[in-house]
C-alpha cells in the first residue's frame, strides 16, 4: 500500500530522497534539508493530515542531528516518517507550523531539549524547564547522572 | 469637586476593563499538576498561556542509561491513570527492534490488562469530569468503582497503580487461579453501574448544558492540532490504532471504534462512555479465547537490539501513544521518544478551544479533553 506513495515521492523529488524503507502499512525515508518542506507539504496534500510527532536524535559521532517527522493519514491508514539530517554546529531547520498547527508545540519542545532553531515558529520559549542554564539536556554530551551529582550532592 | 463637574467627568471618561490574568492551576486539578494563565476580558478568555513542566521527570533521557527490562518499569510512571498502555508500547517497540514476537498467551494477557486499564482510566475520568462540573456524587461513585479494577490489577500483577507487568517478550506472570471469575464478576458489576452513570452523569441536564456546544472543533481543525483518540473520534473521524494497525491480541477481539459527529464536550464524553462498553465486551471475549502456552520469552530481557530504529504506536485511553526507539547495538536504547497523547491535547487543543470561551467553561473543556499532565510532561 505504501508503495504507491513512495513511488510518486521518488518521481516528484528525485534529487532529495535517500534510503526509502517501505513496508505494507508504513514507510520511512531520509530527505535533504533543502526540499523536505515541499515534500511534507506534498504529503499533507496527499492525505497525511495528522502530524503525530516531531522528534530529534543526536548522532554526536556523526556531528549531526536527525529531525524526524512522524505522519499518519486518517484516510489512507498509512504511517510515514520523514527524516532530515542537519549539522550539529548550526542546528537550524524550517518550521512546518504553516502545514500543521500542532507542530508548534512539538518544535518548541525540540528547541528546548536539543537546541534546534525552527525558522518561522512564532514561539520557541522554554516549555518544561525552569531557569535552565546548561546545554540542552537531551543532547548526548549532557550527562544527567553527573549533573545530578553536581547539582544535588555537592559534586561527590 | 462640584456636582456638575463630577457629572461631566463621568460622561467624558471612558470606562474600560483591563485584561485580567487569572491563574488556572497549578494545584492538582485531579490528575496532575498543570498551570496556565488565562488572559481574560471580563468573563471571556482571550488567550490561554500554558506553563507545563511540573511533572517533567525526563524519562526519555533516563531510559538511555537503563536496560530495556528496567525501562519497562519506568514507563509505567509516564501516565499514572493508564500505565498498561505505556508498558504495552514500550514492550512492543523493543520486540519490534529486536525482531521477536511475544508468545500468544502473553499477548492475550497484555491485551486483557490493557483494556481493563482503559476502563480504569475512563471511570476515573467520569469521576474527575463530575468533579469539574460540581457533581460530587458522580466523583464518589466513580472513584469507588475504580477501586474494583485496581483490586483486579493487584490480583493479576501484584501492583495496584503501577503494575510493572508487561516486559519486552511477554508478561511477568500468568493470571492466578480464579482470576477469570473475579474479572467477569467485576465486569458484570460495572455494566450495571454504567446504567447508573447514564442516569446520574450523561443524561443529567446540568451536565448536558455544561458540555453541549462547549469546546467545539471540526474534524479538520482537530486533525491539524494533533488530536487523537476519543477527542478526534468525537469529531467524526473514524480512526483507532487498535483496528487500523492491530497489535498483540486485538485482531482476535470484535469491537468498533465509537464515533460521534458534533465535536463538542458532550460528544467527547459520550465517546468515552461508549468505549467503556466496548472494552467490557472485549475483555469478556478475550478471557474466553485465552490460549495455552508460554507467557514470556525471558531471553529478551537482556537482548541487544541491532543498530537501527523502531516505531510503534498503540491506542491508549487518551489516544495515539507512540514509542520511537533508536538502538546502537547494545541492550540499552540510544534514544527513546514518547509521543504522549496528552501533549497535544493539553498544549495545542486546549489553548485553541478555550479562546473565546467563558471562564466557567474552562474546567469543563479541560476535562472533556481528558488530558493527563504526567503524560504531557514526561
Amino acid at each position: 500500500m505504501s508503495e504507491e506513495i513512495t513511488s510518486s515521492l521518488k518521481s516528484n523529488f528525485p534529487a532529495s530522497i535517500t534510503g526509502i524503507v517501505s513496508e505494507d502499512k508504513n514507510f520511512s525515508l531520509t530527505a535533504k534539508k533543502e526540499e523536505f518542506c515541499e515534500m511534507l507539504s506534498w504529503l499533507k496534500d496527499s492525505g497525511f493530515d495528522h502530524l503525530s510527532d516531531v522528534t530529534c536524535v543526536d548522532f554526536i559521532e556523526e556531528k549531526e542531528f536527525e529531525v524526524i517527522y512522524h505522519l499518519w493519514s486518517h484516510t489512507r491508514k498509512l504511517r510515514g516518517a520523514v527524516k532530515v539530517r542537519i549539522p550539529r554546529e548550526s542546528p537550524s531547520i524550517r518550521s512546518v507550523v504553516d502545514l500543521w498547527a500542532g507542530a508548534q508545540i512539538h518544535e518548541r519542545e525540540n528547541h528546548e531539549m536539543f537546541g534546534i532553531n525552527f525558522d518561522g515558529n512564532p514561539n520557541l520559549s522554554p516549555l518544561f524547564l525552569e531557569d535552565w542554564e546548561e546545554i540542552p539536556p537531551f543532547r548526548k554530551d549532557f550527562n544527567s547522572r553527573e549533573y545530578v551529582k553536581k547539582k544535588y550532592y555537592g559534586g561527590e | 469637586m462640584g456636582e456638575n463637574e463630577l457629572e461631566e467627568n463621568v460622561l467624558e471618561k471612558e470606562i474600560f476593563f483591563p485584561t485580567m490574568l487569572v491563574p488556572f492551576g497549578p494545584q492538582h486539578p485531579a490528575s496532575g499538576h498543570f498551570h496556565a494563565m488565562l488572559k481574560c476580558d471580563g468573563e471571556q478568555v482571550v488567550e490561554l498561556i500554558p506553563y507545563p513542566g511540573y511533572l517533567h521527570r525526563g524519562f526519555e533521557k533516563l531510559m538511555e542509561y537503563r536496560l530495556h527490562v528496567q525501562n519497562s518499569m519506568l514507563v509505567d510512571r509516564i501516565c499514572v491513570l493508564d500505565p498498561f498502555a505505556n508498558e504495552m508500547g514500550y514492550a512492543n517497540v523493543v520486540e519490534k527492534a529486536v525482531g521477536v514476537e511475544a508468545p500468544e498467551k502473553g499477548k492475550f494477557i497484555r491485551t486483557i490488562m490493557a483494556e481493563l486499564g482503559r476502563i480504569l482510566s475512563h471511570i476515573t475520568w467520569i469521576g474527575v469530569l463530575s468533579m469539574a462540573l460540581g457533581l460530587d456524587s458522580g466523583t464518589r461513585i466513580a472513584w469507588g468503582d475504580r477501586e474494583k479494577i485496581i483490586r483486579l490489577n493487584e490480583i493479576a500483577t501484584g501492583g495496584r497503580i503501577y503494575p510493572c507487568f508487561f516486559v519486552p517478550g511477554g508478561v511477568r506472570r500468568g493470571f492466578p487461579e480464579g482470576f477469570k471469575e473475579k474479572a467477569l464478576k467485576v465486569l458484570d458489576y460495572l455494566e450495571k453501574q454504567l446504567n447508573l452513570y447514564d442516569n446520574l452523569v450523561f443524561q443529567n441536564k446540568t451536565v448536558h448544558v455544561r458540555l453541549e456546544r462547549v469546546g467545539v472543533f471540526d474534524s479538520k481543525e482537530a486533525a491539524a492540532l494533533g488530536a487523537t483518540g476519543p477527542n478526534l473520534r468525537a469529531c467524526g473521524i473514524d480512526t483507532d490504532v487498535r483496528r487500523d494497525e492491530p497489535y498483540d491480541a486485538y485482531p482476535e477481539a470484535d469491537f468498533k471504534a465509537v464515533t460521534m459527529k458534533e465535536g463538542d464536550g458532550y460528544a467527547r464524553a459520550l465517546c468515552r462512555r461508549g468505549e467503556i462498553s466496548e472494552s467490557i465486551s472485549m475483555v469478556r471475549q478475550l478471557l474466553e479465547k485465552m490460549p495455552r502456552g508460554k507467557i514470556r520469552i525471558k531471553e529478551l530481557a537482556l537482548a541487544k537490539a541491532p543498530v537501527g530504529d523502531a516505531h510503534f504506536c498503540c491506542e491508549s485511553a487518551r489516544g495515539e501513544l507512540c514509542f520511537y526507539m533508536v538502538s546502537d547495538g547494545t541492550n540499552k536504547p540510544y534514544r527513546v521518544k514518547v509521543r504522549g497523547p496528552s501533549f497535544s491535547h493539553t498544549l495545542s487543543e486546549f489553548p485553541y478551544l478555550v479562546r473565546g470561551a467563558s471562564i466557567a467553561d474552562v474546567p469543563a473543556i479541560y476535562w472533556s479533553l481528558d488530558p493527563c499532565p504526567s503524560d504531557m510532561d514526561r
